[in-house]
């Protein structure tokens, strides 16, 4: 081959694995980064009258008075609203019972539509669901329902070979020549001064229960299972693994024996996450019943399974890592071998092996399909620490599937799954980091 | 501390013990070394547990139902009566997202584990390795979280311009480097050094005309292409390709380490590029430990439940043709997860020990591949330290 | 804990000869108070990696309160055997050894031999620096609270002594608590030796102690050993002749697995009895 063309494909080649790590890296920023804006939204937005009137009722947090005086400010521009609402109530009262029926379904969504803008109007019964009992609490969905409002969406099917194409009808169309045609541009003038949002930083999403089936609140719930069932893990799988680093490196002989444990120590490395959930299922909760049914209990000791691998590798290699210089001092001092493991090795390595821990923590945090069958429910109270043998918690890993793919209003609330994910990531990546900064503080050390 | 004293024949503290003392540290340290190996086999008692338990329960599902039907019928309905359980769709849309994402993340995988060990300087590798070690930490409910909410409706509106740029960054500089390959190897055989010259422009200019006429149409069809469903076979390809990177990477980029300076400096001192170096000889070397790298990445993509539950439409059904990415699919795993809410209502049901029939049809895969690259690392470490 | 280190009487001569075979005359220097006993004593002693037999059928006593120093070429057993001495292959999975090793009387590799107390009886510093990533105090008190000092008086006191005698005292004093990583190799090693000293034994095995430091250290370690000369039985390994001869008693010197020749230094390096030996200290090899 010609020597330039073999240059050419050696610089290629450099410009392939360097193009392939910049992608990696994209990926990861392309991942986390709309993530990360998205969740920044469940904690700081725009929020309405209606977000300090729910924050006020539900959690008592906030400034009665300062509220009262909003909510006076609001009143006459809704008043207006209603003023017309029932102007055209009374319109339709005077119409023929046909033109009657045909405004009526219309109308019907108008209110609908109102009463999920600016809370339930005069008139209508007290909803029993929280979620009708406030109006948009979040200015930009104030925005988008206030579109809605504004305008019919139809679909264009003319063309057969194409997909149908939406378009927007302005709504007052259909009430032109009533009362309620004034409505339209009224609201769109006034909504602000209805709704008056405010730029709000929202720290109880986090530390919150949730209401209504995450329409509002926070998710203080999730968290909270979270860090049970991962501390739960923990507590079961790290003195195991690490007792179990201490064999393999010590005390194991190179026999057959040995070799079979360290098979199945990869072998459970290499277990789908998902079977894990159904051993959980079939011999933590079926078979030898730490509960009744799914439990922080079944899940963490499900999750403890899973991690334990992990652990053991991890500790292995950072008891592998102390010289064995430090080993011979200790022993040609006289201290037996189980005692210069406890006060000489283990010290050592324990950085590493608190390294492993808290790299095994993170996945714990994350991973969902182990806990599916075993500790996961969707919607469910805060639990307290002396029902973790018997009660179920929702998590966050569970329900950001929940809430993304299964929720009834999953649209709606993508604020709350995005500040979830968020939530979930920050988690798992500081816990990362601090692994990766610890990592690098000890070899800084081993260094001197 | 008892006084120690050095005169000449006087026994000092003794460090010979008594039989009976012996016998008790005997039996002490027989007991802890014990307390320590029982601890150290629980991970096996463990791996026994979970085939026992997972087979128990998988077994009714074939005495009621016989294999046949599972292995070689795509009717999935469960929840009819009698119910009909044919997993063949279900195992076929697992492979098919384990190939394609197999496609995506080897060649990529393998590409960022040369330079990450070859090509890049220390202090950039310094920064690389955290970043992967980050798309490892990643919970993989945030990947399906990111497939279903983010890519998937991405992929619904703009599919085609997607495909069709994905198809010219990606395809175009390949394309045309195989342009100038072939434009040299045609002329090699041509001795006269200014014939070959104008000779390979020619046929260089030729087939670059021809390539770029190519790209241009591959990628105006793909453009045309309208994507029906966003949560498709393609779109969770892709996002399991990003998790099963980080292990791809990191086990082969320690197998390429693992093969020594010396023969790369052989091959430097023959007068070979470093591409070349790569290419024929390291590659070679460290290719057993690679396709370990592999087979590990592979199966964390078949074994991942979230992504392919949120993202994969969870249609039980060969894509009509059987290689179209941009249908819906369904898989082992989240078939696992999905069905079990409903069937542990009817625990002992057909219904209810088929999922662990998948179960087991998935460990045992698992099991498989794992002692598979466990023996070809052996196998390599031996070949490489020559005995 | 107390040090039994017998103050050091420069004008008196040994009482007994100190000699039990008739080659092994009484070192022409200085003589050293109720030593020259056998404390060791090595009869047809074989130590053997697998198949392979590194040490080979010695027999030898080695002298209370003596320095004995063991030379030899790389590879020739000589670090093997000392390290025998407190039992320290036992950590080479391979390893065993023939014949007997006898300490005080009492056979080392006997059936009812405890090692871990032996070897607080037989310290041992290796040939790198291996302090603990401790503070200074804790990597002396380390030994002692092993064997069930608690009090930190006590503590305290023997700390002091161990470092004293190790003649680090004056350099550490004011730092007890820094991490025992930040001092010189050479004052890690003195921190090595009072260490060992801390928990009382009976006899140093000095395992090539100056083969990682500068002149300068070696210097101080070798001063140190002078110090300790008198008080405690001291075999060293080195493979540094003039340091053999400098600061030993008696002399060692071993060859692929055999010991070819043991006698007092001073004979050993001007009249060698073997041809060997002769080679090796007149550097016709290494």
């Amino acid at each position: 081959m010609n020597l330039g063309t073999r240059k050419i494909l050696d610089r290629s080649f450099t410009v392939v694995g360097i193009t392939s790590i910049m992608l990696m890296a994209t990926a990861l920023l392309v991942v986390v980064v709309p993530i990360f804006t998205g969740g920044i939204g469940a904690i700081y937005f725009e929020g309405t009258i209606e977000h300090r009137k729910l924050q006020y009722n539900e959690f008592g947090k906030g400034d009665r008075g300062a509220i009262e005086r909003q909510i006076a400010e609001t009143e006459p521009y809704r008043n207006e609203v209603f003023r017309i609402l029932d102007a055209f109530g009374d319109e339709m009262e005077t119409m023929e019972p046909g033109e009657k029926r045909n405004y009526l379904s219309k109308y019907k969504k108008v209110r609908k539509m109102l009463s999920r803008l600016l809370g339930p109007l005069p008139g209508d019964q007290k909803p029993i669901l929280l979620r009708y009992q406030y109006g948009s609490t979040r200015w930009e969905k104030a925005e988008e329902l206030l579109h809605d409002l504004m305008f019919v969406t139809k679909w264009d099917y003319s063309n057969p070979d194409e997909m149908a194409k939406r378009y927007f009808v302005p709504r007052a169309d259909e009430f032109a020549g009533t009362a309620l045609a004034s409505l339209f541009l009224y609201l769109e003038n006034n909504l602000e001064k209805m709704l008056l949002p405010e730029r709000t930083f929202y720290w109880g999403f986090l530390t919150d229960r949730s209401l209504d089936a995450h329409i509002f609140g926070g998710i203080w719930a999730e968290i909270q299972g979270t860090f049970f069932l991962a501390v739960g893990a923990m507590l079961f799988a790290f003195p195991l693994g690490v007792i179990a680093a201490i064999y393999f490196t010590e005390y194991a002989r190179d026999n057959f024996f040995t070799s079979i444990l360290r098979s199945a120590n990869s072998t459970l490395a290499g277990v789908p996450s998902i079977v894990f959930g159904l051993f959980g299922l079939a011999f933590f909760i079926n078979t030898i019943k730490v509960s009744d049914s799914k439990s922080v209990l079944a899940g963490s000791l499900t999750l403890a399974i899973m991690i334990l691998p992990t652990i053991i590798r991890a500790a292995e290699e950072a008891i592998l890592a102390v010289p064995k210089t430090y080993k011979e001092a200790s022993l040609a001092l006289g201290s037996t071998k189980w005692r210069t493991i406890v006060t000489v090795i283990l010290p050592a390595a324990l950085p590493g092996i608190i390294t492993g821990g808290i790299i095994s923590l993170g996945r714990a945090a994350g991973e969902t399909a182990p806990i599916i069958f075993t500790a996961a429910v969707s919607v469910g109270a805060t639990i307290g620490l002396a029902d973790v043998f018997t009660m179920p918690t929702p998590a966050l890993s569970w329900n950001i599937y929940n809430l993304a793919s299964e929720h009834e209003a999953a649209n709606e609330i993508r604020h709350v799954q995005y500040g979830m994910v968020l939530a979930l990531i920050s988690i798992v990546l500081l816990l990362n980091l601090s692994a990766i900064l610890l990592r690098a503080r000890i070899s800084k050390k081993l260094k001197g | 501390m008892a006084e120690t004293t050095l005169v000449g024949g006087k026994k000092s503290e003794a460090f010979v013990l008594s039989p009976e003392k012996l016998r008790r540290q005997r039996i002490a340290k027989f007991i802890g070394e014990g307390f320590l190996l029982t601890v150290a086999s629980f991970v096996a008692i463990v791996v026994l547990f979970i085939f026992y338990f997972v087979a128990v329960d998988a077994i009714p599902f074939f005495q009621q139902r016989g294999f046949e039907e599972f292995f070689t019928s795509t009717g999935w309905y469960p929840a009819d009566d009698p119910g009909e359980f044919g997993a063949l769709a279900i195992i076929y849309g697992s492979g098919m997202v384990t190939i394609g994402s197999a496609l995506i993340a080897v060649p990529l995988g393998i590409s960022a584990a040369i330079c990450l060990s070859d090509v890049l300087p220390f202090s950039i590798r310094q920064y690389a390795k955290p970043v992967i070690e980050m798309l490892a930490a990643i919970p993989s409910v945030a990947y399906g979280f990111f497939a279903l909410v983010i890519f998937a409706p991405l992929l619904q509106n703009h599919g085609g311009p997607i495909l069709m740029w994905a198809w010219w960054l990606i395809a175009g500089p390949f394309v045309l480097l195989a342009v100038v390959v072939a434009g040299d190897l045609l002329t090699s055989r041509q001795t006269d050094e200014s014939r070959r010259k104008t000779m390979r422009t020619m046929l260089t200019g030729v087939l670059g005309v021809i390539a770029v006429v190519f790209l241009y149409w591959v990628g105006k069809t793909l453009n045309a292409i309208q994507i029906l469903s966003g949560t498709n076979a393609l779109n969770v390809s892709l996002i399991l390709s990003f998790m099963a990177l980080p292990t791809i990477v990191s086990v082969s980029e320690d197998s390429l380490q693992a093969v020594g300076r010396e023969l790369r400096e052989g091959s430097y001192a023959l007068g070979a590029t470093r591409a070349e170096t790569l290419v024929r000889t390291v590659l070679p070397a460290a290719s057993s430990g690679i396709l370990a790298a592999v087979i590990l990445g592979i199966m964390r993509a078949i074994g991942e439940t979230m992504v392919v539950w949120m993202a994969s439409g969870n249609s039980s059904h060969i894509p009509d043709p059987w290689y179209n990415y941009l249908d819906s699919i369904r898989t082992l795993t989240a078939t696992i997860a999905g069905d079990m809410g409903e069937a542990d209502q009817v625990t002992g049901s057909a219904r209810y020990h088929v999922l662990f029939a998948m179960g087991l049809l998935l460990l045992v895969f698992s099991f498989i591949s794992n002692l598979v690259s466990e023996r070809i690392v052996i196998r390599q470490r031996k070949i490489l330290s020559g005995e | 804990m107390q040090m039994t280190v017998e103050e050091k009487d420069t004008d008196k001569v040994a009482s007994k000869s100190g000699a039990t075979r008739d080659i092994f005359l009484p070192p022409e220097r200085q003589r050293v108070r109720d030593g020259g006993n056998p404390h060791v004593m090595a009869k047809n002693f074989s130590i053997f990696y697998g198949d392979f037999e590194a040490v080979k059928k010695v027999s030898a006593d080695i002298l209370s309160k003596y320095v004995t120093a063991i030379i030899g070429p790389s590879g020739c057993g000589k670090s093997t055997f000392l390290r025998a001495i407190n039992r320290m292959n036992d950590l080479i999975p391979s390893c065993y050894t023939t014949g007997t090793l006898m300490f005080d009387g009492e056979d080392i590799y006997g059936r009812y031999t405890d090692e871990v107390q032996l070897r607080k009886k037989i310290g041992m510093v290796f040939q790198k620096p291996n302090p603990f990533p401790k503070s200074i105090f804790d990597n002396i008190a380390y030994g002692p609270r092993l064997h069930g000092v608690k009090d930190k008086k006590v503590l305290e006191e023997i700390v002091e002594k161990s470092l004293r005698k190790a003649a680090l005292w004056d350099e550490v004093k004011d730092r007890m608590e820094r991490n025992a990583l930040g001092l010189s190799g050479g004052q890690q090693q003195r921190l090595c030796v009072a260490r060992t000293l801390a928990v009382g034994p009976e006899i140093l095995l000095l395992d090539e102690p100056t083969s990682a430091l500068d002149p300068k250290a070696t210097a101080k370690i070798e001063d140190l050993i002078e110090e300790l000369r008198g008080s405690y039985t001291i075999l060293i390994v080195t493979h540094n002749m003039q340091q053999a001869s400098r600061v030993s008693d008696y002399t060692m010197f071993y060859y692929e697995g055999d010991l070819v020749e043991y006698a007092p230094t001073k004979q050993l390096f001007t009249n060698p009895r073997d041809q060997v030996t002769e080679d090796y200290i007149t550097g016709r090899f290494s």
